[in-house]
This record gives C-alpha cells, sequence and structure tokens, in this order.
C-alpha cells in the first residue's frame, strides 16, 4: 500500500519522540505490523530509508515484528490462532472477534 | 536508551477521522465510503443508487480520484451536488482531503453523504475518514479469489456488491466459493449481486441504503 505515507509518520514520531527525551540521535526505531495491515516490509523499508536522511533518524534502522491474527469468539469464548481468515468460530456457531493483526504501530524508539 | 511508544502510526489520520465522525453525526448526515478497484463499476453504480434515490433523500457525493474531473461530470449530470477531490497520485482519501471538501459542502441539508474513494483494493481499507460505513464493489471479471487476497477491505465493510452479475455465464467466476469467502470474512457482511446494464439487485440494495440512512 502506501509505505511512503507510512514511512513519513514513523520518521515524525521518531523524530518528535527523540526530541521529547532531549536524544540527538536515534539508533533503532521498532515497529509491530499486524498479519492483515497489508504492510510491505521491503518498501516500507526502503521509504524508510530515503526519507531518514539529514535527520536524526539518519543511521536509524527499522525492527519489524509482526504479529499474527488472533480472535475471540463471542460465543464460547475461546481464543483462536486464525486460519485462511475464516471469522467463523471452529468449535462452535459463534463469530470470532479480532483481537490482534491489525496493528500499525511504533513500538519504541532507540536513541541517544 | 529505549523509549516505549506504543503509538499508532496512523494516528494522525485517525485524529481527523474522528473529528470528521462527530462532525457528522451532530449534522445528522449519514456518510458511506464506497471501495473498490479501478474499473469494478463504482461510479455506473453510483449513478443508479442516485437515480432510484434522489426523490426519497438528500445525498451529496466526494469523487476522489488520482486525476481528472470525469466522475465527478458524470455524477453532476443526475443533479446531486459533487465535489472533486484529485490526489495527484495518492491511492488513497484520507480524513484531512474529506475534512477539507466538507468546507464546501452544506451538511446540514443532506441525509447522505457517499464518497467514492480512489480505485483501489488495499490502501482505501486502512484509511478511516469518519464514515459510518465502508461498501466495497467486486465485479465478476475481476475474478473470486480476491476477497482471500485483499481480505482487509472485504473485513472492514458493512457491505459487499457483487457487480456485472450479468458477466457470469462468460467468466469461470465461481459465485458460490466468493459468497463463501466474503462471509468466512466477515460473518455479518450483507452481499448483493447487482448488474448495472440489466438492473438485478438495484432495487434491494438502494432499499438497504435507505434503510441505513433512517438509523
Amino acid at each position: 500500500m502506501h509505505e511512503a505515507t507510512l514511512a513519513e509518520n514513523i520518521l515524525d514520531i521518531a523524530i518528535d519522540a527523540a526530541r521529547q527525551n532531549h536524544a540527538a540521535k536515534i539508533f533503532k526505531v521498532g515497529l509491530k505490523l499486524g498479519e492483515l495491515s497489508g504492510v510491505e516490509v521491503e518498501a516500507l523499508t526502503l521509504s524508510f530509508d530515503v526519507l531518514k536522511k539529514n535527520t536524526p533518524a539518519d543511521a536509524a534502522q527499522l525492527v519489524i515484528n509482526r504479529v499474527p491474527c488472533r480472535a475471540t469468539c463471542n460465543k464460547c469464548g475461546k481464543n483462536f490462532r486464525l486460519e485462511r481468515y475464516n471469522f467463523f468460530c471452529p468449535d462452535c456457531d459463534g463469530i470470532l472477534i479480532l483481537q490482534s493483526g491489525r496493528e500499525l504501530l511504533v513500538d519504541y524508539v532507540d536513541c541517544e | 536508551m529505549e523509549i516505549k511508544l506504543m503509538k499508532n502510526i496512523l494516528s494522525a489520520n485517525d485524529e481527523i477521522a474522528a473529528q470528521n465522525r462527530k462532525h457528522f453525526a451532530e449534522r445528522r448526515v449519514i456518510v458511506m465510503n464506497l471501495m473498490g478497484s479501478p474499473g469494478s463499476g463504482k461510479t455506473t453504480l453510483l449513478e443508479q443508487t442516485l437515480t432510484r434515490l434522489t426523490d426519497k433523500i438528500r445525498i451529496a457525493v466526494i469523487e476522489g480520484d488520482l486525476f481528472t474531473a470525469k466522475d465527478a461530470e458524470r455524477i453532476e449530470r443526475t443533479g446531486v451536488d459533487v465535489i472533486q477531490i484529485n490526489t495527484a497520485g495518492g491511492c488513497h482519501l484520507d480524513a484531512a482531503m474529506i475534512q477539507k471538501a466538507c468546507e464546501s459542502l452544506d451538511l446540514d441539508a443532506l441525509d447522505l453523504l457517499i464518497v467514492e474513494n480512489v480505485g483501489n483494493l488495499v490502501c482505501p481499507a486502512e484509511f478511516d475518514i469518519g464514515e459510518n460505513f465502508k461498501a466495497v464493489v467486486l465485479s465478476i471479471t475481476e475474478g473470486d479469489d480476491k476477497p482471500l487476497k485483499y481480505p482487509l477491505i472485504f473485513k472492514e465493510s458493512a457491505v459487499t456488491l457483487l457487480n456485472k452479475i450479468d458477466l457470469l455465464p462468460f467468466t469461470n467466476f465461481n459465485l458460490q466459493s466468493a459468497r463463501r469467502d466474503v462471509s468466512t470474512l466477515n460473518p455479518t457482511i450483507k452481499i448483493f449481486e447487482t448488474s448495472c446494464t440489466r438492473g438485478d439487485g438495484l432495487n434491494d440494495w438502494t432499499q438497504w441504503l435507505l434503510e441505513r440512512t433512517a438509523i
């Protein structure tokens, strides 16, 4: 999708956090990206590497954690790892409510 | 030092979307975000929808395209107020674009605002614009494998329109498997089979839409 927009937002969030903590240099930016978020990691890294030039994040690396899709049944309450995006409960006739897998988060910034 | 943030990458957009949603609720206007691939028939479906609804409710349209005002010109011919947004290459509409476009609309004089998003099955699903619900158009010629290939947009939508249903006999599109895939992704989704050339399903669809605006 729109990886350049995401990279721009990530950079803004990281630089903002570094500035608020009086840090001059960013080493790592940790991300949590859900399986269902549709982010193309290569395109995101490329955009980030282009945009970070001449900023405090010049030497920063993206550390990406993919978050699997998990869902809870609205009837029996059981928790499942989603396979093939099937939102019908495998154990009863309930419907699965997504608990994780849509994350688009800046988890942490490593800086000094 | 490590600073823990857990900040949503799209939070800037989501904040504006929340403002839009509040604004729409205060003005009592229902907003539908209409999405689908380029060529799936979104604009034709919209023309047919407007023709059936303009004597019943007050509607305006926001058209999102990369370039040109071709779609806005088509909508204008139905007599409905329309605003064209050109994203100049951008793959989706965002909340700020909608906020700005709404400055030129009299929301108090509307029951329904339809936003036709940029043709794309990926990005529009991720960007909240402050709508009440999303609708996705999937045309028969795109293939029955699309729901599982682009799951988020079907997961996020309240309604799917299987459009160009008149072309079914000429393709290998498996209607049963497409309906099953859409439903497993989103068990509460409403599915309509429509054809804008033959008229199939259009009355049912517009009736459903009309009921949504009465809420």
